[in-house]
């Protein structure tokens, strides 16, 4: 019966076509290595879902943004077991995108056919840094305060265009409501979007093209 | 590498069914806790407590007498100061009656009026007598009355009743 539905389903969606081409593609003799993408994939998801989710309380406002924060973690059931699992899976982000990085890099695996997929890649690792540097404001404790108003004055060392920058990312000369809401924004929409498209790209490359085997000793 | 024994079951089913267990483990790790998570504050219980209303000895007899105090609510993260008002009513001087100042048809304030012998809503006439039953007008009900203690002369109503 159920067997039965998924033949009438597949028949009109076809996409067991798909899933295979996906899930039971051929792929060379690898090592542990080449899971670090997945695990990477696998860290992003979950940011997601617990990014939705602390959604629901946070508010990005400078009177309530940390009260909101300080609510969730110790007012909320499983309030602080969503939060750190953002938390936390910050760091595994960039530790993960690193790793990956050096794998492909090492193993000489961005080369010809695959240089598409090392740019993208480049995009994505961006992309963590962009979220990595906007999240870290949102809590809008006295480390996040300091930590972007150091990192958007590094910004407005750059040459001529220095002073645009920062005033752009602070939205004004100083820290204030505006840039916790921008960054906000930011972090909750653009990056997140940015995110979806360059992993889309990412994953047809790697699907379409294939991955690189590890390479011999004198390659 | 070591061949199954067993031809029932494959490396590819045993992979699978690996597969969806491990999943279904992180799912689970991640999804249960976000159901309390999401319902937690539509579960709290409203507060409750007692509320110092002051000095006993200020009710005079046979007239409801205001009360007035600042509570604090909670509510997520952002917590106000709000006025709680409370009529006091004593017959013998021994036991007191607490009576919401809330109308029971819409919720407007209800005030006492020593001349016409009555708390009167401004919003749609309503009329209660002193003991807070209706009199006329639309509501449709007696007005609420609040658990209440007394101790070294201070009297306190239990907020949330």
């Amino acid at each position: 019966m159920l067997a039965k539905l998924g033949d009438w389903l597949d028949e009109r969606f076809q996409w067991r076509q798909v899933w295979e081409a996906i899930f039971l593609r051929k792929i060379p003799h690898v090592n542990w290595f080449y899971t670090l993408g997945s695990a990477t994939l696998f860290v992003a998801t979950l940011q997601g879902i617990t990014g939705i989710l602390l959604t629901f309380y946070y508010v990005p406002d400078p009177t309530h943004a940390y009260d909101s924060v300080v609510y969730i973690t110790t007012q909320l059931p499983m309030g602080w077991f969503i939060r750190g699992l953002h938390h936390w899976g910050a760091s595994a982000m960039i530790v993960l995108v690193v790793a990956h990085m050096l794998r492909v890099f090492f193993y000489g695996a961005y080369k010809y056919p695959r240089e598409m997929t090392w740019i993208t890649g480049v995009f994505l690792l961006l992309v963590v840094v962009g979220f990595g540097f906007t999240g870290y404001l949102l809590p809008w404790d006295q480390k996040a305060y300091w930590a972007t108003t150091v990192g958007t004055k590094i910004a407005g060392v750059a040459p001529f265009v220095g002073d645009w920058i920062l005033r752009i990312a602070r939205g004004g000369p100083e820290l204030s409501a505006v840039t916790l809401a921008r960054f906000f924004g930011t972090h909750v929409w653009v990056l997140p979007a940015s995110l979806a498209a360059l992993i889309g790209v990412h994953l047809y490359l790697i699907i379409r093209i294939g991955i690189s085997a590890v390479p011999e000793k004198d390659e | 590498m070591t061949q199954t024994k067993d031809p029932q079951v494959s490396r590819r089913n045993f992979m699978k069914a690996a597969i969806f267990t491990i999943g279904g483990v992180i799912g689970g790790a991640i999804g249960i806790p976000a159901i309390p998570y999401i319902i937690g504050p539509a579960l709290k219980q409203g507060d409750e407590g007692w509320v110092r209303l002051g000095a006993v000895s200020k009710v005079e007899v046979n007239v409801p007498t205001l009360f007035k105090t600042t509570i604090e609510t909670q509510t997520g993260w952002i917590s106000t100061d709000e006025e709680f008002s409370v009529y006091v009513l004593t017959e013998n001087g021994q036991d007191f009656t607490s009576i919401s100042n809330v109308c029971t048809h819409l919720g407007c304030r209800v005030r006492w009026i020593p001349e016409r012998e009555g708390f009167f809503c401004p919003c749609h006439n309503g009329v209660f007598a002193k003991d807070g039953s209706v009199v006329s007008g639309p509501p449709p009900r007696p007005l609420n009355r609040f658990e209440s203690k007394i101790e070294d002369g201070i009297l306190f109503v239990k907020r949330g009743s």
